[in-house]
């Protein structure tokens, strides 16, 4: 009887293994293919895998932060704006839901405040101050839950530097915060190896630009 | 034991090697189309795969036994199939997807609405939009203004809309009523709306054939909605060569609590401005406002909107009627506040429902006379809504108002005008959408007043249907009620209310960067107030026979796109109204209307001066007036009325803060109009009626302002 319940306890343990492994398995992948998408229907494919991945693991949040962050990126690359809006829906839909499941995780509130800029780029007169508010107070969150989140850093930078200089923007301005961007991509370490950790060739691309 | 452990190891490894399925097909819309991009797969398991781009899928599958196979696409509803994934190798399966609801392509009735809101996607003006109008200066219903089917009548101010007076718009709040939403004006010249546009995320402005939701309007309903509940704590100041303004707004998780105060005086601006006016006080006002906003439950809110103003004024009037200079000085004070609450009963209801509170004190004193006028109003509104499936929606819902008013006047002796009304309404309308493309509203409101005992049923429809995806053509029509103005109920309580009828059709073009409508109407006027002479007394003198009508076409176009950085509108109506009613003689084109109305706005960033631009032309066309010098009715014409407006923002950072400079310039080119002429009531020595024009108190007027966040 005992050796049975331990067989039993056993397979019931190798099958948690193994899903375990398969989640793992197949974020890596799926990170791994992100990251190497170029045009929309890559991003789309993999945005696809991440939702697969995220209707069985629902108490999982990172699935749900990559299918919204692919979102993102479509909807900076479509040219068409009802669709890029359409798009940025589908990310906002993403996010809340892993809001829903961590509602205290700043990587969350930083992937919302690099959603809003794109809201912005449809119509900026209309919609620049509505959203850029809202941005601030999303990056203001990121940074109460974990003040070394490197892409808040890295996001404030690029902002800084696409705003004309009047508002406080512009090269001269944003040098030093792609600096301290820099310093924060450093010394971060992912909390897993499937956490997110994307945006220092950014940085560096932009810094090497701007220090030239 | 160890046996046992190896079948079990055995069927696990066969159950994942042996028999997997392998399951294809195509994905498409149910026009045929094929969808690129849609997610197919196995729910709860990994195994599925992406359209590719004619939508076919393939992918096998290791699963067993029933499976549900799903498939998903932006836009559209989810798809779910029960699969048996047993005995079968290879699957076929052809997937079309079924748009979902809750896209921008859906028809949306609008016949006479449009609707400037930050929160939905399409729509033809932004709350921004009207704060950056430059011929408004600011005012909600300046900005009204530049839409087509509103006269440009200057020396009133308030809005006129397709052959109707500016008494026939009501002002609403979160569909609560604000029974004084213009500040209080002195004789031929033009008041401004009480609320600054910053204080409202979205407004609905109808031009005509409302829903059933909206009474006591014949011609049109501006309804504003107040900010939803804040997030962000913030504080700003403005400081104006107008006056002075500050805000700010604390947030806690729930709630927000915002004030805004402000003090303004033209002492300053009178100087500056060259004024056509000989002012003995230069007007003062100061307005103060609180919103407070509960969240309460899931869906519920809870808001308070309250506001205090008060001003004083003083001129020298030529009153040419009488042939004195009249000395009026004028102080006036008003307080409006507005409880709503709004939330969800269940999944199928919807409850809205209001307090709301208006008090309005003006005191006038003319040389040695004295004119002091009390308004009063309470409303309590609730109404529900009821979705009885997808297509079916229900709403109804009651009102009462209770307004009283109080005239007294010292002139020649003491006199009290007083009346007070109990109106009770109910309405019900339910909105049907037979397909995606087609939807209809049927309504019937019932209006009951104390004060002229009547009782009216009205019915209002309304229909829509999609001609294309970003296209549509609407109808609407209904009946709308109003009573007469205070200014003859005071006198005669027994006149009826007014009534009109609207038929509005619109065909309508709207993308997010580019709006195209075409709007046409008739509308007919019955129970219009017909009197012998202005001002008379006696009730006899005053009748409700008068009648009228309007037709014509309001033209829209908007483009953000084709221009880079620029955003233009162009609004121009052409209309032909006829009125019997006052003093008229006969039926004429009333003294408001003016037969072509243009406007152009024209907006754009100048990104060397980091600079935002924006200009505004306007052009009416002749207006009628009686010159009793020569024979005939309505037998003269002003003329047209030209308007170039200019403003510019600055942005900059102001020690550190960052901070906007505005500057806002009417009337550049210095055009001379006139908006009509007052005629003496006796003749001179040589037997005429001698005359002086109604123009606005300034030729030109500039204004700057400069806004700094704390």
């Amino acid at each position: 009887m005992k050796t049975s319940i331990l067989i039993l306890a056993l397979v019931l343990l190798s099958g948690v293994g193994f899903a375990n492994e398969a989640y793992q398995k197949a974020m890596s992948q799926s990170i791994e293919k992100l990251f190497q998408a170029k045009t929309i229907p890559e991003y789309v494919e993999v945005a696809n895998q991440f939702e697969r991945i995220s209707q069985i693991e629902k108490a999982e949040w990172l699935p749900l932060y990559y299918a919204s962050y692919a979102y993102i990126i479509i909807s900076f690359q479509e040219a068409e704006n009802t669709k890029k809006d359409q798009y940025l829906d589908q990310a906002q839909k993403y996010l809340d839901q892993a809001m829903a499941i961590e509602p205290n995780e700043s990587e969350l509130y930083m992937l919302q405040g690099f959603l809003y800029p794109s809201r912005i780029n449809i119509d900026p007169m209309a919609r620049g101050m509505l959203y850029m508010g809202k941005m601030n107070e999303s990056l203001d969150k990121a940074l109460a839950l974990n003040p070394d989140n490197p892409r808040v850093y890295y996001l404030r930078a690029t902002m800084t530097y696409h705003m004309p200089e009047a508002y406080g923007g512009g090269a001269a301005k944003a040098l030093p915060l792609f600096i301290l961007a820099d310093e924060k991509f450093r010394i971060f370490k992912p909390k897993t190896e499937i956490s997110p950790n994307w945006g220092k060739e950014m940085n560096d691309a932009e810094l090497k630009k701007l220090q030239k | 034991m160890r046996s046992i452990l190896i079948i079990i190891v055995f069927t696990l490894i066969a159950a994942n090697s042996f028999a997997q399925a392998q399951l294809s097909g195509k994905v498409t819309d149910s026009g045929n189309n094929p969808l690129p991009g849609a997610n197919v797969f196995i729910q709860n398991s990994y195994d599925g795969t992406t359209t590719d781009s004619i939508g076919n899928f393939s992918f096998k599958t290791d699963q067993k036994g029933f499976q549900n196979l799903s498939a998903s696409f932006i836009g559209y509803k989810p798809f779910l199939r029960k699969l048996a994934l047993d005995s079968v190798k290879t699957i076929s399966v052809n997937i079309v997807l079924q748009e979902s609801d809750d896209q921008i392509d859906e028809v949306v009735i609008n016949a006479g609405a449009f609707e400037a809101s930050d929160e939905k996607k399409a729509v033809v003006l932004r709350v921004f939009d009207i704060a950056t109008t430059p011929s408004a200066q600011g005012d909600i219903f300046g900005a009204l203004g530049t839409l087509p089917g509103v006269q440009k009548v200057g020396e009133d101010g308030r809005v006129f809309v397709r052959g109707g007076e500016g008494y026939e718009t009501k002002t609403f709040m979160d569909g609560m009523l604000v029974a004084s939403p213009y500040t209080s004006k002195m004789p031929d010249m033009p008041s401004r709306g009480r609320f600054s546009p910053l204080l409202f995320s979205g407004t609905l402005f109808s031009t005509g054939a409302y829903s059933a939701e909206y009474g006591q309007a014949l011609s049109s309903v501006v309804d504003m909605k107040t900010n939803s509940i804040e997030t962000e704590d913030k504080s700003s100041i403005s400081i104006m060569t107008v006056g002075v303004m500050g805000s700010t707004t604390k947030c806690k998780e729930k709630s927000s609590f915002s004030f805004n105060g402000d003090f303004l005086t033209s002492a300053l601006s009178n100087v500056i401005n060259k004024q056509q006016v000989d002012w003995t006080k230069s007007p003062i006002t100061a307005d103060g406002t609180i919103m407070f906003r509960q969240k309460a439950g899931k869906t519920g809110l809870y808001k308070l909107f309250g506001t205090f103003n008060t001003s004083s004024s003083g001129m020298i009037y030529p009153n040419i009627q009488t042939g004195t200079n009249q000395d009026i000085l004028l102080n006036s004070s008003n307080v409006y506040l507005n409880n709503t609450y709004n939330g969800q009963l269940g999944e199928k209801w919807m409850i809205k429902s209001g307090l709301a509170f208006n008090s309005d004190h003006q005191n006038i004193n003319m040389d040695n006379d004295r004119l002091i006028t009390n308004q009063q109003m309470v409303q309590a509104k609730i109404g529900f809504s009821h979705f009885l499936n997808e297509q079916t929606e229900l709403k109804f819902g009651a009102d009462w108002v209770n307004f009283s008013y109080e005239q007294k006047i010292r002139m020649d002796g003491n006199y009290r005008l007083p009346f007070t009304n109990n109106e009770l309404s109910g309405f019900a309308e339910m909105e049907y959408k037979l397909s995606k493309k087609f939807a209809t509203r049927l309504g019937f409101r019932a209006e009951n007043s104390s004060l002229l005992n009547e009782t009216t049923i009205v019915p209002r429809f309304s229909g829509a249907y999609k001609t294309g995806d970003h296209s549509q053509i609407s109808l609407a029509c209904g009946e709308f009620y109003q009573n007469p103005e205070n200014d003859y109920l005071k006198f005669a309580p027994q006149l009826k209310p007014e009534k009109a009828s609207h038929v509005v059709m619109t065909w309508q073009y709207l993308t997010e960067m580019k709006t195209f409508r075409v709007e046409v109407y008739i509308k007919k006027y019955n129970n219009l107030v017909k009197y012998t002479e202005p001002l008379a007394t006696n009730p006899l003198d005053y009748n409700s026979l008068g009648s009228g009508h309007a037709e014509g076409v309001d033209i829209f176009w908007r483009d953000k796109e084709t221009f880079k950085l620029t955003d233009y509108w162009i609004s121009y109506s052409w209309i032909n109204a006829r009125r019997n009613y006052k003093d008229y003689q006969e039926s004429a084109v009333p003294t408001f209307v003016s037969e072509h109305n243009l406007s152009v706005v024209y907006k754009r960033f100048l990104p060397v001066l980091n600079t935002y631009a924006s200009l505004t032309y306007s052009f009416a066309s002749s207006r009628p007036y009686h010159d009793p010098n020569f024979s005939g009715f309505m037998n003269a014409k002003t003329r047209p009325y030209n308007d170039i407006s200019l403003s510019l923002t600055y942005m900059l950072n102001f020690f550190g803060k960052q901070s906007a400079l505005h500057l806002m310039l009417n009337n550049l080119a210095g055009f001379d109009n006139v908006y009509g002429y007052n005629f003496s009531n006796t003749p001179n020595a040589a037997g005429k009626y001698e005359s002086a024009p109604i123009r606005s108190p300034f030729v030109r007027q500039a204004i700057l302002l400069i806004n700094i966040m704390l």
